[in-house]
């Protein structure tokens, strides 16, 4: 072996053994999963840090860009903080996702877990309603399984609510309920679409890109047109869903938000 | 700095043997022959290659090749797809050069592949550091060639030579330091027997410049500062110090005059992008275009585009370069779709502002005064709480390139209207931490906002006819004498519209976002159209 790698592995090796004993061990990403950094200044540490490392990606308040997903609707790929943290530290392998700056410490990527769990958490609030009454009034007067599937029951021309409860908060819920028209995401505007023959068919938009359009009608038949083939076609923002929650006495609204609100992913 | 010298000189020097017969057998004569500089110069003679980034010097994205057409495209298909091994959504544009093919992946790495095949000759994967500052994926969008060596930027700030026919590394030349926030992302341009590279780093505080490298050894010939320094008069356009860590970066591939020995670059956005209380002043010369000598990197004019930019407008936009008549006068033009906006034609022999209008939705300026500087409306800049402007972060347009038509003589340019809520914040310079000062966010869902391929007239700035995508695009543009307009969609279209009349000859799903520019090319008389969709390398062509 020639002198220099000897050097090289001995000098290595000395370093390596000198950095064992000066340096405390640094907890792994694991063994902190129940972490200390949960204070209101570490989320607001965590914000901060978010908005300067993360915020071009995602969003400067998480809630999705150019580049990176929504991060305040659940998170696609892990379920625990070490995961989180093993993420936000090393990034996704092979994918545009990277690590945050080795300048920032473990203790300021903790701070960022805990902000970003702080965009994930319902807000345990004591609600007025009843849940139990709720869930009979969503298959019953309040007719939303009709439209709403919840856990494989119900019908598909609404959103499943399976775990609405975890995306939407109870004075969310109250607006959608009574006022259903303020806030359509796109994938249930309406699309009218006359064919060349003069008939129309109506239906959810499920998709429409520059050539083409996918719908489903009040039928759940589904439709694909050609932008093309067709004699023109309207998008319609105004929501399908009509104002359920006016047609409720004030405690069957409150029962029915109260069923809603515990609509969640099952504890494992 | 590696270096590893080969004899490029003798390989330039040595008789050129220029593009395959059209009608030759495939295998009945080597592939590739080295590129000289006369090669370079007069790329658009030999259309059956696509030699750089842009196509051609002037980087007008026009390829001369017209055996696919606007009534035959609709009988193209594909003839192969390579697919890359990382999932990055890809930026780059090939180069095709006799038959070869030299593709970047993400994250600074390059394969060579047959050009009717798609199969491989070689890969070079480049060694990065673990600690890389790179605000916006791992991109890498291409190679420039001179001789038989190919030269690519890396995310780790360098500069790689690498032999064309093998792969191996041939030099590899630091241009700044990455953990100061220094990238590189952008196709060199090969300038007689240089190569001038920009970097990238705006979002990390950087003082931005644009370099020029000797081909045969990776010396240094020149640098030129984006952000003068403290003993030119321009630094007084920066408050206090702020000129130290004002970005202005240079992360698009520029063009070259040869005529003129002027190399035009763009330059990013000032630094931090949405807090500009830290550095009052026009501070110059971010946002702007600016014409370098070719030989010794001195600044003979720049224009601004947004002075004191606050929205992080880049004047990142591939210059095209082209000649045209003017109220009776042959002038030589450089036409600009600005991020901020506006449209521009300059006169690219002295800067001199020419026409100027809006191409995409915009709310910030009232209009440009006779010298081309924007009239600020009132109450648009970043807030704290937060404001609604367009066009958005990500521009009226961005980095993608635009295109031009000699025949058509229209500047084609993907427009996007559309709006964000601009933030600012207080923030302290921190070496190698992003350092930006604020950010933004949509106000509505992204299906509300769509893009458009218009088609502009540089004599006038009116646009001609555009062609509306849903939901939007980020993809570049081609214009080939088949008097077609190549482009592609977030959602994963390709298309092909009449370059005369924009209207829509054919399209094809190719499942993700087209992130990049196409390019055309011909190997054994047949004329090929490829593009990157995701992180596949598409290439189509005529049906046999």
């Amino acid at each position: 072996m020639p002198m220099r790698s000897l050097w090289t592995i001995t000098a290595t090796a000395l370093l390596a053994s000198l950095c064992l004993i000066t340096t405390p061990a640094a907890p792994r990403a694991q063994e902190l999963n129940a972490h200390e950094f949960t204070t209101p200044l570490d989320i607001r540490m965590g914000e901060r840090l978010f908005q300067q490392q993360c915020g071009r990606c995602h969003g400067i308040d998480a809630g999705g860009g150019e580049l990176g997903p929504d991060l305040t609707s659940g998170y696609r790929t892990v379920s625990t903080d070490a995961g989180l943290f093993d993420i936000i530290r090393n990034g996704l392998p092979n994918s545009q996702m990277i690590g945050i700056s080795r300048a920032s410490t473990d203790q300021s990527v903790w701070m960022v877990v805990s902000y970003l769990n702080s965009l994930n958490e319902t807000p345990d609030v004591n609600l007025p309603g009843n849940a139990t009454n709720g869930e009979q009034l969503f298959a019953g007067k309040g007719n939303c399984s009709s439209c709403h599937m919840v856990n494989g029951q119900g019908g598909r021309r609404g959103q499943d609510l399976s775990r609405v409860g975890e995306r939407r908060d109870p004075d969310e819920l109250r607006s959608d309920l009574q006022n259903p028209d303020e806030e359509v995401p796109p994938r249930w505007w309406t699309l009218r679409v006359t064919r060349q023959d003069g008939s129309v068919v109506q239906g959810l938009r499920m998709g429409e890109d520059t050539f083409s359009m996918r719908i489903m009608d009040a039928d759940e038949n589904l439709w694909s047109f050609a932008k093309d083939s067709v004699q023109s076609y309207e998008r319609i923002t105004a929501s399908t869903m009509p104002a359920t929650g006016r047609t409720l006495t004030s405690s069957e609204l409150d029962d029915l938000i109260a069923y809603l609100y515990s609509l969640r992913r099952e504890e494992s | 700095m590696q270096r590893l010298t080969i004899g490029l000189a003798l390989l330039i020097a040595a008789v050129p043997v220029h593009g395959q017969e059209s009608e030759s057998t495939p295998g009945s004569t080597p592939l590739f022959s080295p590129v000289t500089w006369e090669r370079l110069v007069n790329a658009a003679d030999e259309p059956e290659n696509w030699l750089m980034y842009s196509g051609t010097l002037d980087s007008q994205h026009y390829s001369g090749l017209d055996q696919v057409h606007n009534r035959n495209v609709g009988e193209l298909e594909l003839k192969w797809a390579y697919q890359i091994p990382q999932l990055d959504r890809s930026e780059t544009v090939p180069v095709v050069v006799d038959g070869v093919m030299f593709i970047t992946e993400a994250p600074s790495n390059v394969v060579a592949v047959d050009a009717e095949t798609g199969l491989q000759y070689w890969r070079y994967n480049h060694e990065l550091p673990d600690d890389l500052r790179i605000c916006c994926g791992r991109n890498n969008r291409g190679v420039a060639i001179l001789g038989d060596t190919l030269y690519m930027s890396t995310l780790d700030a360098h500069l790689v030579a690498i032999d064309a026919r093998s792969g191996n590394l041939l030099w590899n030349a630091e241009t700044a330091d990455h953990r100061a926030g220094y990238s590189k992302t952008a196709a060199p341009l090969i300038v007689k027997d240089q190569v001038v590279t920009g970097i990238a780093g705006g979002e990390f505080g950087i003082r931005g410049f644009v370099d020029s490298y000797d081909a045969a050894s990776g010396d240094r010939a020149w640098r030129a500062w984006t952000i003068p320094g403290p003993d030119h008069p321009d630094n007084q356009t920066w408050a206090g110090d702020s000129w130290r860590t004002g970005g202005s970066a240079s992360w698009i591939t520029g063009s070259y005059d040869p005529d003129l020995d002027l190399v035009y670059w763009g330059t990013g956005n000032p630094g931090p992008d949405w807090n500009g209380d830290v550095r009052l002043g026009d501070n110059l010369y971010s946002d702007s275009a600016l014409a370098l000598n070719g030989t010794t990197g001195n600044m003979e004019w720049y224009f601004q585009f947004t002075p004191w930019d606050v929205h992080d407008w880049d004047a990142i936009q591939v210059p095209i370069l082209a000649d045209l008549e003017i109220d009776g006068e042959m002038r030589k033009l450089m036409m600009w779709a600005n991020r901020n906006a506006f449209y521009y034609t300059l006169d690219r022999e002295t800067g001199e502002f020419l026409v100027g209008k809006p191409f995409a939705k915009q709310t910030w300026a009232e209009g440009l005064d006779s010298n081309g500087r924007p009239i600020r409306a009132p109450n648009k800049l970043p807030t704290p709480e937060g404001n609604i402007v367009s066009p958005p972060v990500g521009g009226g347009t961005n980095w993608f390139s635009p295109a031009y038509s000699p025949r058509t003589e229209l500047f084609y340019v993907q427009a996007y209207d559309g709006e964000d809520i601009f933030y600012k914040r207080d923030e302290d310079y921190v070496e190698g931490d992003q350092f930006t000062g604020g950010g933004s966010q949509r106000p509505l869902p992204i299906e509300n906002y769509q893009s458009a391929i218009r088609a502009i007239d540089p004599r006038t700035g009116d646009i001609r006819w555009e062609y509306e995508i849903q939901p939007r695009s980020t993809a570049g543009i081609m214009t080939t004498a088949g008097d077609l307009v190549f482009s592609g969609s977030v959602d994963g279209f390709f298309y092909a519209l009449d370059a005369v009349s924009g209207e829509e000859l054919w399209h094809i799903n190719l499942g993700r976002r087209i992130h990049t520019a196409p390019m055309s090319y011909s190997v054994n008389g047949k004329q090929h159209v490829t593009v990157a969709a995701g992180n596949v390398v598409y290439t189509f062509a005529l049906n046999e």
